[in-house]
């Protein structure tokens, strides 16, 4: 068994005249949920299929565990991967292509029945795969990954197409396999869902790495973007007791947005101008704001 | 969906047992992809086609075979020259006098014959399988889950081979038991055995299961090449149904108007001609080369193809 880290390193691929991955680098720790993100076209999708395999890297190596991907003795008992959610036959059962996927890593048929469970997908077991839905078709494509139950989980656009049910469903999946120790690099261009789900982030765009590490450090990382809101009646008292250190903007609906002070600084200057306080938040940055900052002016479309 | 919210729980109860052999791997991947077909329609569609075309042909050859037979029963037909014939076409009538003149050849072609029927279309059955069985992959997006569970790609084609080859075996062993019963019927009533133990029968028999299951080989080969499953599936189609025809067409008006005899030897070289030469006792067409020299074009299309195909499918980005 291997420690199921993910390593990338170096790694590139060069399509004839665009170059989808430029020398990326990065770890994924086991016991923690990774959010891969970037625009769309950034290279998310190719580096997780040069990750399995399937695309060959024009240079660098991407490990799990220390080996690549080719060289895993049984691949589906260390990495369950859900790439597309569209990848069964339309014409055949969802039970059955569970069962081809089985019959070829060499698994017990009892595994189909325990990952239909898994994913409540058992009361569908028998339709044909053109009759399901997206979420349910997502929730296949897991059942298919977990049929090894592996150390390794690697996800693509795993959201995508589901309603908040769903959406909700494959956060508490997640999050409950990254606490039972396995690794979860999940690819996505939902912020607001990575916020929830993620412990680390790696953003990429234009095919290069913008920035990677714990959520938290990320977010609070971008220092700058970080602003208290203040509401008061005596706005230029309290501006003017600020100092020199504030930048001071005022919103049209009367609030005053600091920036270049904490809270408490805030609230000790308006203590000393007297200024009466109706509201004092520190709005902090969230992950899409930073986002949308570190990408900014990276093309998405090369 | 409604609300089915299952929290994940550790799994350590059935965890798969440990690994195997990687001897088994290949029954494995074999097993997988026997699964794909038995799973989906395609397969039982195709059968209906097999049947159909064996009944179709196998009353025609047991018509075209009562009259050769009554003929060399009545002692054949007389040698007589045509007038102005050319050496070619002399040859030609020799040959057919001589066979009507011989019951036990006579008796050996027609039995070939019907216990072959169905062949022309059987074989392209034989070829769509070898297609769908790759084009789906790519088709349905599956080829990504695919090579998920088997990133050793040679073995994934090697397994699709294999299985393209044992599903058109099928095909074949469900047209010869139609065509042996209704051929040992008809050659019973007429008051003669079932001819099954004369060798060029036999032979014929067995060769036909050999083009059905290079005919697969074939379809996947082909399927690798040419990606778009209705591309696959028009390309070889009509390369089968029409190309063989026209190729036909076209040889033998070299040969009669321009007095060619090096197109009847070339002519082989296309698969449709070569299974043809293969199985038949007698030379399906005048000088037309030994029936090995059929089974090694076919044997070489099918190796080719097969490794063309393996040798692609391992470089190509799957996305």
């Amino acid at each position: 068994m291997t420690d199921g880290r993910i390593v990338v390193s170096g790694l590139t691929k060069h399509y004839r005249r665009v170059r989808a991955v430029d020398d990326l680098s990065f770890e994924v720790e086991p016991g923690r949920v990774t959010g891969f993100l970037g625009p769309n076209g950034a290279g998310k999708t190719t580096t997780l299929r040069m990750l399995l395999n399937l695309v060959t890297p024009t240079r660098g190596t991407a490990t799990i565990g220390g080996r690549r991907y080719a060289d895993l003795p049984e691949p589906v008992r260390e990495v369950g991967a859900v790439l597309e959610a569209s990848s069964a036959h339309r014409g055949r059962t969802g039970r059955n292509h569970l069962r081809v996927v089985c019959a070829a890593a060499g698994l017990p048929t009892e595994r189909v029945d325990e990952v239909l469970r898994l994913v409540g997908l058992t009361p569908a077991a028998k339709r044909k795969f053109k009759g399901y839905s997206m979420g349910m078709r997502q929730r296949l494509g897991i059942a298919a990954a977990m049929l090894g139950d592996p150390r390794v989980l690697v996800l693509d656009e795993p959201a995508n197409g589901s309603d908040p049910e769903g959406i909700r469903w494959m956060r508490d999946l997640l999050k409950g396999l990254a606490e039972q120790g396995r690794t979860v690099l999940v690819s996505s261009h939902l912020l607001s869902e990575m916020q929830l789900l993620a412990d680390d982030v790696v953003i990429i765009a234009a095919g290069k790495l913008v920035t990677h590490g714990p959520v938290s450090k990320v977010v609070d990382g971008m220092a700058d973007a970080g602003q208290v809101r203040v509401r008061t009646p005596q706005a230029e008292a309290l501006t003017a007791a600020l100092g020199d250190q504030a930048q001071v903007r005022k919103e049209p609906d009367g609030a005053l947005l600091v920036t270049g002070v904490d809270a408490p600084a805030v609230g000790a200057a308006a203590l000393r101008a007297g200024a009466e306080l109706h509201e004092l938040v520190t709005e902090r940055p969230d992950l899409e704001r930073v986002f949308l900052e570190l990408t900014a002016g990276k093309e998405a479309i090369r | 969906m409604t609300a089915v919210t299952t929290t994940p729980e550790p799994q350590t109860a059935s965890a798969p047992g440990p690994a195997e052999a990687s001897g088994g791997r290949a029954v494995h991947l074999v097993r997988s992809e026997l699964l794909k077909i038995r799973t989906t329609n395609t397969w039982w569609i195709f059968l209906i086609g097999v049947f159909v075309a064996t009944a179709l042909a196998a009353t025609v050859w047991i018509a075209v075979g009562n009259s050769q037979i009554n003929t060399a029963a009545a002692g054949g037909e007389e040698f007589v020259p045509p007038e102005n014939a050319s050496e070619a076409e002399l040859e030609i009538t020799r040959q057919q006098s001589e066979l009507s003149q011989d019951l036990t050849r006579t008796l050996h072609d027609a039995s070939a014959e019907i216990y072959t029927s169905g062949q022309f279309f059987g074989l392209m059955f034989a070829l769509l399988l070898g297609i769908l069985l790759i084009t789906n992959e790519f088709h349905h997006q599956t080829a990504t889950t695919t090579f998920l569970v088997t990133p050793r790609r040679t073995q994934v084609v090697l397994a699709k081979l294999a299985t393209a080859m044992m599903g058109a075996g099928f095909f074949w062993a469900f047209a010869t038991l139609l065509s042996v019963a209704a051929g040992a019927i008809f050659l019973a009533t007429k008051g003669y055995g079932t001819q099954l133990t004369e060798w060029p029968v036999l032979r014929a028999i067995l060769f036909n299961a050999l083009a059905y299951g290079l005919w697969g080989v074939l379809g996947v080969g082909l399927g690798v090449l040419i990606r778009s499953q209705i591309g696959a599936v028009l390309t070889g189609t009509v390369a089968y149904v029409v190309g063989t025809f026209l190729i036909q067409q076209i040889v033998f008006a070299l040969y009669f108007l321009l007095d060619w005899d090096w197109v009847l030897d070339v002519m082989v070289l296309w698969p449709g001609v070569a299974s043809q030469v293969m199985i038949s006792p007698e030379p399906p067409y005048p000088s037309s080369p030994s029936w090995w020299v059929g089974a090694l074009v076919l044997i070489a299309y099918g190796v080719g193809f097969g490794v063309i195909g393996t040798l692609i499918t391992r470089r190509r980005d799957i996305s």
